[in-house]
């Protein structure tokens, strides 16, 4: 009796500690490609051939954050749907916060999702390869007729991975480089010149600094920073914060970046502009986003690409506050821009989903039936906006509805975007065109992007290259430490442990396989 | 066969028993032990297609991640001595207040005292990661005092330094009330005829607690310490995370195997890796078990664990 009790209690203490590694590996997902082969066929036939569909529920993620009227928008949509397709769909969220970690468990879990918003900047390329979406090539034609018939042919070439169709790309070519938002109002106010390079802008932010009392960039500074960084020294990075081409028009010369003399150059003047009181001192742990700082008079700059910025413009404009906010994209500094991949913003189907034919003829309404795509991209008509004087234009906020009570309707709709039914906001900020305008002729293509890396043989190193990056690169990049010269150091020793060059001879060997078959010198 | 026999036979003699049990052990097969194949995730090299034991097998290829970049034995550095002093200076804060609440008096006194001890216990780490940054940042509590008396303001993100009592600090007041409660109920079932007698000896107080209350206390101190024990190498990521966040320049200091892997992982998502470091955690926190129990067993074996 004894005896056993002891081995009870063995037992219990074992499981104690074990039921925390357990929580790690357990979620088996069980995606059986037999039994969901025979579900699809199934389900196929009574699709295609019988005009009444049987009732079905999806399940579909996007990332972000839902808007406050989301179930009143999603109730709207699924009353067309069950009209049209007899289908209804439960919209969930990620929220932005962590958005990373729940995107990734939610396709390792095996939960049942019918559709994901996909992108290259979300792994879309690695999880593909991983056999994490459904190949769709056999279903498009079949189920997403329209979309299959209006994506441009080099559009579905950017989503193939290894032969598979693996998502589906929205169709709105755009331009995204970053730049600054900044208080326009204050540079006229200072007789400072419009931002050209890195002086003018270091005279601006001076100014701010010394005659509003105002620290530019408040909050979380990091991004702010690197972005100009990267941006000024005209480095493409490939794959992850370390390592890139020098310039787009060198791509083979592909370096440890935080080996070169221009970094050098670069995080010594960023410590004289830390040490200026530019940014914060706490920069690094804070979260607050510098772009409320401006709102409440408190910043002057934030990193954002033109249409953030637009949104960001209106939004000052919508809610009276007393200050002219300006846009000065990075791209001026080398006078050329790159357009968005196609692979950027898109829909996929993840490999669990029980319904993926019903789940590709609702993305084929909502992008391209006018009705499906106001909606679930602009929101309700009357409440989150209004029809302008033709199609194409849209008002916002709709007349009579207070934006404090009513915000803009703005979840992460880029994945279904389909240019023919985007419409311009009335009265919102002019620049987007004017840049537009500006960007046409000067667009280079993307030849850094599509360079395909799983990083399997590399694996550990660049784990540890990114842990060395967040612990002695980011802090440098700031000015944040005391000595920049050991510092720089430190972190160039720190990276050559890490095996800093085991993963640039990996990255090198496929950029140039890439660049070999595209012919690019 | 004797054994087997033995067991049959004991199972026929407590039916009731091993019946009452069932749900128990049913409860860590279900959760603890059928979820430990997962185990296996950290030796292959997981696809979707292939899933657990589909993928292809790699050998311990995913624990290099953990010492490639050279600071593995930081990083258990850390997280053992942040759990020894949480552990330690926790138990003494929480072992010497429990005997101050039983010698009060004040019936409502102790109630409001041990309610007040207890509520930071229910603060989410969020919350007092917040409470941290206000305090100590640029313009936080702290500095605004130093500068009002004068004094040079000290940036406490920039330097490593401090946090380590600051960490330490903030887990002992969280956890305070929780081990307060605990070892008052311990004092509570020591018999009233043991003080009785002993204050009819002629013992003072403080000698009732050195000889009663202190050695009797000792069984529970036991337990709580071995059972923490297997923990030790698994961090209290929200606290550490909550508090710290991305400032690298702070890393030496506060880095622990778990808010490690949790950055590792963010980039590069990777089941393999992942399991594989908690593994590593998981079999050390058993290793160092079944040796302080043994050592336990070996000295004084009534107070062992099993």
């Amino acid at each position: 009796m004894f005896k056993t009790k002891k081995r009870l209690s063995l037992l219990l203490v074992l499981s104690l500690m074990i039921s925390l590694l357990a929580a790690c590996g357990g979620g088996t997902a069980s995606n059986s490609p037999g039994s969901q082969g025979a579900e699809k066929s199934a389900n196929g036939e009574g699709g295609a051939a019988e005009p009444k569909l049987e009732k079905v529920k999806l399940s579909w993620y996007l990332v972000g954050d839902a808007h406050k009227d989301q179930s009143k928008i999603v109730a709207e949509w699924n009353k067309m749907l069950e009209r049209d397709l007899n289908t209804t769909v439960d919209l969930k969220f990620t929220t932005w916060n962590d958005w990373k970690t729940k995107y990734n468990l939610l396709l390792t879990s095996g939960e049942k999702i019918d559709m994901i918003f996909a992108s290259s900047w979300a792994d879309f390329y690695k999880l593909s390869k991983q056999g994490a979406f459904l190949d769709l090539k056999d279903l498009l034609p079949e189920y997403a007729p329209t979309t299959w018939g209006n994506v441009p042919e080099e559009d579905w070439d950017s989503v193939t991975v290894g032969g598979g169709i693996y998502a589906v790309p929205n169709t709105n070519p755009e331009y995204t480089p970053l730049g600054y938002v900044y208080r326009e109002d204050w540079r006229k106010e200072f007789g400072l010149p419009e931002f050209t390079d890195l002086d003018s802008i270091e005279a601006y932010l001076d100014a701010v600094k010394t005659q509003k009392k105002v620290i530019p960039i408040n909050g979380a500074a990091y991004e702010n920073v690197n972005s100009l960084y990267k941006f000024w020294n005209d480095f493409q990075l490939i794959g992850g914060d370390v390592i890139g081409a020098t310039s787009y028009d060198n791509p083979r010369d592909i370096q440890i970046l935080p080996y070169t003399e221009e970094f050098e150059a670069w995080v010594k003047r960023m410590k004289t502009w830390e040490q200026k009181g530019y940014w914060n001192k706490n920069a690094l742990s804070s979260n607050q986003e510098a772009g409320d700082f401006i709102k409440t008079g408190q910043g002057a700059i934030y990193w954002r690409n033109p249409s953030s910025a637009g949104g960001f413009i209106n939004e000052v404009k919508a809610k009276n506050l007393n200050m002219e906010i300006g846009f000065f994209p990075f791209t001026r500094f080398h006078n050329y821009v790159i357009p968005t991949l196609p692979s950027s913003n898109a829909m996929a189907i993840p490999k669990s989903s029980a319904n993926p034919e019903r789940s590709l003829m609702v993305l084929d309404k909502l992008r391209n039936d006018p009705e499906y795509f106001n909606l679930m991209t602009y929101g309700i008509e009357g409440t989150h906006w209004a029809k302008g004087e033709d199609d194409k234009t849209i008002l916002i906020p709709a007349p009579g509805v207070n934006l404090d009570e009513t915000p803009r309707y703005s979840i992460t709709s880029w994945g279904w975007r389909y240019e023919p039914n985007m419409k311009n906001e009335k009265g919102g900020w002019d620049g987007l065109d004017a840049l537009k305008e500006e960007f046409s002729p000067i667009s280079k293509p993307d030849i850094f992007g599509p360079i395909y890396l799983d990083y399997a043989p590399v694996k550990a190193e660049l784990a540890a290259v990114n842990q060395v990056f967040e612990q002695y690169g980011k802090p440098l990049m700031l000015g944040l430490t005391s000595d920049v010269d050991a510092s720089l150091q430190t972190y160039r020793d720190k990276l050559k442990t890490a095996g800093v060059d085991k993963l640039l001879e990996y990255i090198q060997e496929e950029a140039n396989k890439y660049f070999d078959e595209k012919g690019i010198q | 066969m004797s054994e087997k026999r033995g067991f049959l036979k004991e199972f026929n003699k407590n039916r009731t028993l091993f019946l009452m049990i069932a749900p128990t052990l049913l409860y860590f097969i279900i959760f603890s032990y059928i979820p430990m194949i997962g185990v296996y995730y950290a030796f292959t090299n997981f696809n979707f297609d292939g899933g657990l034991f589909g993928s292809e097998f790699v050998g311990f290829k995913n624990f290099e991640f953990l010492y490639k970049s050279g600071i593995l034995w930081n990083l258990t550095k850390n997280t053992v001595l942040y759990n020894l002093a949480f552990l330690i200076i926790g138990n003494i804060l929480q072992i010497v207040s429990a005997i101050f609440l039983a010698q009060l008096a004040s019936k409502f006194f102790k109630k409001t005292a041990q309610s007040l001890m207890f509520l930071p216990y229910f603060l989410s780490w969020v919350l007092v990661g917040a409470f941290v940054f206000n305090m100590f940042s640029d313009l936080g509590v702290v500095n605004t005092m130093l500068k009002q008396f004068g004094l040079q303001p000290y940036d406490f993100y920039l330097n490593p330094a401090p946090w380590k009592y600051i960490i330490v600090f903030f887990n002992v007041w969280k956890g305070i009330g929780y081990g307060t409660i605990i070892y008052l109920a311990a004092i509570m079932g020591i018999s009233d005829e043991l003080y009785e007698a002993a204050k009819i000896d002629g013992a003072n107080v403080f000698q009732q607690i050195r000889s009663i209350t202190l050695p009797l206390l000792k069984p529970t101190f036991i337990l709580l310490i071995l059972f923490s024990l297997g923990g030790i190498l698994k961090g209290q990521f929200d606290l550490f995370y909550q508090i710290i966040g991305n400032n690298g320049l702070l890393y030496d200091a506060t880095d622990i195997i778990d808010t490690y892997v949790f950055r590792s992982l963010t980039v590069n998502f990777d089941i393999g890796m992942g399991t594989a470091a908690g593994l590593y955690q998981s079999f050390f926190g058993f290793v160092l078990i079944m040796t302080v129990n043994y050592i336990i067993k070996k000295t004084r074996e009534e107070y062992a664990l099993f």
